[in-house]
């Protein structure tokens, strides 16, 4: 993973948006969406003043999906989207992947 | 309380829940029965792919932590001495949700190949997290359906069966298995799994500081029919 660089991110969320997307979703201790199909309408990038990033979608008709604490990106070899927040030990907080084929069960 | 669960027997069947799970747990167990002999078989029914840890500084994502996580355990198995791992290709934090016939029917299937002299598992009370629970009550379903009868034992956390009271059991329930014989085996265990125990600093000290962490006991307690 590298660090969340917000300029190769929304370059990277702009490749999805307008179509139909797969999305893992995850707030580790509490929640996890996997294979959530949405029509990407919108996705937007903000914050990184103190080193993490908040990221929110818009989908379908009247959809929202927003998450804050990112600190890492990766493309991976998949063509996967792969947004993530760690802490300092390296423990997961979050996550959030998009890709155009269902991530594996 | 006894200081042996297999006997003269030489199959031991562990069904757990997620990687680590054997090391962290009862490694020295599992290498003890491993170094005397035993064909030690274990089941894992997740890849542990929802873990918080992902290394320390972090190496992996949540694509690709279920392979790490795999090839660690292949790993800690060999330092062990488990002959045989197979996976249930549950998904992490699911096993509660799974049809309790259709995870019992597959634990009862190994069982009757198998043929154990000891099966362990997780106390569905006392494993703590709730896949623990979850595949402990169906372990023990399939071991009383399959009419296994040679001993099924729960695996506990450190000393809480050196004082079984409070959990309903008496001395006479819990083996004790002394593994100072085998904490080198164990420290090789935990390192294998490194995405999970780099973040716990005193595994990396030097072997015998990291050794010294461990317990010398490790308790079992047997499933009363």
């Amino acid at each position: 993973m590298n660090s969340f660089d917000r300029q190769q991110v929304e370059n990277e969320l702009r490749k999805f948006v307008g179509g139909k997307v797969f999305v893992h979703s995850e707030a580790t201790s509490y929640v996890f969406v996997r294979n959530f199909r949405m029509n990407l309408k919108e996705a937007r990038v903000a914050g990184g003043e103190r080193g993490s990033f908040r990221v929110a979608f818009r989908f379908d008709e009247q959809g929202w999906l927003r998450m804050e604490g990112l600190t890492h990106y990766e493309v991976d070899s998949e063509g996967h989207l792969l947004l993530a927040g760690y802490d300092d030990h390296g423990r997961m907080d979050v996550a959030l992947h998009l890709g155009r084929e269902a991530f594996p069960e | 309380m006894k200081e042996d669960l297999l006997g003269a027997g030489k199959k031991l069947l562990a069904v757990f829940a997620h990687p680590d799970d054997e090391t962290f747990i009862c490694g020295g167990t599992l290498a003890k029965y491993a170094a005397a002999g035993a064909e030690i078989t274990l089941i894992s029914a997740t890849r542990g792919e929802m873990g918080r840890r992902m290394g320390n500084p972090p190496y992996l994502n949540r694509e690709t932590i279920a392979s790490a996580r795999e090839q660690e355990l292949r790993e800690a198995c060999r330092h062990l001495g488990v002959a045989h791992l197979h996976f249930l290709d549950i998904r992490d934090k699911t096993v509660e949700f799974i049809e309790e016939a259709e995870l019992t029917a597959r634990i009862e299937k190994y069982i009757r190949e198998i043929e154990p002299d000891a099966v362990l598992t997780f106390h569905e009370q006392w494993g703590g997290h709730p896949d623990h629970c979850a595949i402990g009550r169906a372990t023990r379903i399939a071991y009383e359906q399959s009419g296994c009868q040679s001993g099924l034992y729960y695996i506990s956390y450190g000393n809480m069966m050196a004082a079984p009271e409070r959990y309903g059991y008496t001395r006479k329930d819990v083996v004790k298995i002394d593994i100072s014989e085998q904490f080198r085996a164990k420290l090789a265990a935990f390192r294998a799994h490194r995405c999970q125990s780099e973040l716990d600093a005193w595994v990396w000290l030097p072997d015998a500081e990291a050794i010294a962490q461990f317990g010398k006991h490790e308790y079992f307690v047997r499933h009363q029919a």
